[in-house]
């Protein structure tokens, strides 16, 4: 008897070109529910093309699919916190009724999340006068507001101190264990990501140069990027 | 004041006004928001084409504006959307190309043409029982469909890559925002004119966003100060016999000119 596939996304020759420039070439992975999965490499590899290609926001081609289906008729499954939300800061929404939009529930009030992520303390502020790390933790709720199964943050915590990156670290770890969320975690900061990830990929030049399990990550091909001089201080290995 | 309730073609021009009123007010917090007040401009403008078409070929001039209206503004999306030329550009062309096509259409036409005149500048007090009609229905399904799709519109406005990733067409949602908006804005020609009718588009929510700390209050209020500088605006053109349309602009941008140094002394 053939074992269920307990694949949640599925990536397949995914290949971007933006303005003639081939940014994405023929990356493929995949990812296994409730896992953790950290892309990383340096500025300029294509981390955020690859997001913006899964998501369908930038032109593609190859295949990527969400439980077995098209991404795009798979969205609702998907939650997503951008690397920067820009918006008109003098739009008059508060935070309540920003979350309205693309609640899908009836009692938003009550909601577990909203209540994990302390958001619901901020309900009648308007968006525009929320500070960074409050703006962040109601992208959040956001993007989780609907049960996605796979949550995906694009650098999450540019612009935030090194005591809100720890914090937002152990905040994704908790909604990953509680929700049974998966995450695709794009981010720049090579030794936190290994903490929490069960799987890391790393981007260089638009392709795949490595693949693999935190534990047995191929240290080595990291060096040929970051120099080498590189190490993994939280590394398991 | 009862008095002028009673004459009709009053009660023409203020069933009109408030209909149109709260037509342009929920339409005006997209426009606003979404920063299309140059594209309501430029379909206002382009409509000149349509008008002049239906004098020069006998037909109403409410359906020639409406058809040229929507005709324009498909193509300003296919010029942002599939030619990516910018959103100013793309307006810029059609807003100059609607109005010579216009003038040219016009010089075709023999003799003085009123009609032509009440659509350049408004005529509210020449509103007829079927364009009462026209827009009654035409406001009701119109705002009927804002209504139902008020959240995915809001996320629109606000953010175009989350509205797509929420699973939202935007694309068709676009496409259909430019065309309801200038269905819209045609149908206020009668009243304010090309010339005029995208203020009544901008000011209300302007004023509103002044004052408004939710989306909630910025449309309530938004349709309140429509319906109030619209109505006071043809009641004060009525006694100080003074054009319409105009009249209703000066005082509207008077009322945002009070809030403003309201709130500019509140921030001193």
């Amino acid at each position: 008897m053939q074992k269920p596939s307990n694949k949640l996304l599925e990536v397949q020759d995914l290949s971007v070109n933006l303005g003639g420039l081939n940014i994405i070439k023929n990356v493929s992975f995949d990812l296994d529910q409730g896992d953790i999965l950290s892309v990383i490499g340096p500025n300029g590899s294509g981390k955020t093309t690859l997001v913006k290609a899964i998501l369908g926001l930038v032109a593609y081609k190859g295949k990527v699919s969400v439980n077995g289906k098209p991404v795009n008729k798979a969205l609702d499954l998907i939650g997503y916190v951008p690397q920067r939300f820009y918006f008109d800061r003098n739009f008059p929404i508060t935070v309540e009724e920003f979350l309205s939009l693309s609640f899908k529930g009836k009692d938003l009030k009550n909601n577990k999340v909203c209540d994990q992520l302390k958001v619901d303390d901020l309900y009648s502020k308007m968006i525009g006068a929320l500070s960074g790390g409050q703006l962040q933790r109601v992208l959040i709720a956001r993007a989780m507001l609907n049960n996605p199964k796979l949550l995906i943050f694009d650098e999450p915590t540019t612009g935030i101190d090194v005591g809100g990156q720890d914090s937002f670290y152990e905040m994704a770890s908790h909604l990953n264990k509680d929700h049974g969320v998966a995450i695709i975690l794009i981010s720049h900061e090579v030794n936190v990501v290994f903490k929490y990830s069960d799987k890391v990929l790393c981007l260089h030049e638009g392709e795949v140069c490595c693949h693999g399990n935190n534990y047995d990550f191929d240290i080595d091909a990291l060096k040929k990027i970051y120099g080498d001089n590189f190490s993994l201080h939280n590394h398991n290995h | 004041m009862i008095e002028v309730l009673q004459i009709p073609f009053m009660q023409r021009a203020l069933l009109a006004g408030v209909m149109l009123a709260l037509l342009l007010a929920v339409l005006g917090v997209f426009v606003v928001l979404r920063k299309m007040a140059f594209f309501s401009e430029g379909i206002a403008h382009a409509s000149l084409a349509g008008v002049a078409m239906s004098l020069l070929f006998s037909f109403a001039p409410l359906l020639g504006a409406v058809l040229a209206a929507t005709v324009f503004a498909s193509f300003i999306y296919i010029m942002e959307d599939k030619l990516k030329s910018s959103s100013d550009t793309a307006i810029g062309i059609i807003f100059a190309t609607g109005l010579s096509i216009g003038v040219i259409l016009m010089s075709a036409i023999p003799g003085y043409q009123p009609e032509l005149i009440s659509y350049l500048f408004g005529n509210i007090l020449a509103i007829s029982k079927q364009d009462l009609w026209i827009i009654a229905i035409v406001s009701s399904v119109i705002l009927a469909l804002v209504f139902a799709i008020r959240n995915k519109l809001t996320l629109f406005a606000l953010n175009e890559d989350l509205a797509l990733v929420s699973g939202i067409n935007t694309k068709l949602l676009k496409l259909g925002l430019y065309i309801v908006l200038s269905v819209g804005v045609v149908l206020a020609l009668k009243v304010l004119g090309i010339i005029l009718v995208s203020a009544l588009l901008v000011i209300p929510v302007a004023i509103s966003q002044l004052l408004s700390k939710s989306f909630k209050v910025l449309v309530v209020l938004s349709i309140a100060l429509s319906e109030f500088i619209l109505i006071a605006g043809i009641f004060g053109s009525y006694y100080l016999d003074l054009p319409t349309g105009p009249t209703i602009v000066v005082f509207g941008a008077c009322v945002y000119a009070v809030f403003g140094l309201i709130k500019l002394v509140q921030k001193a």
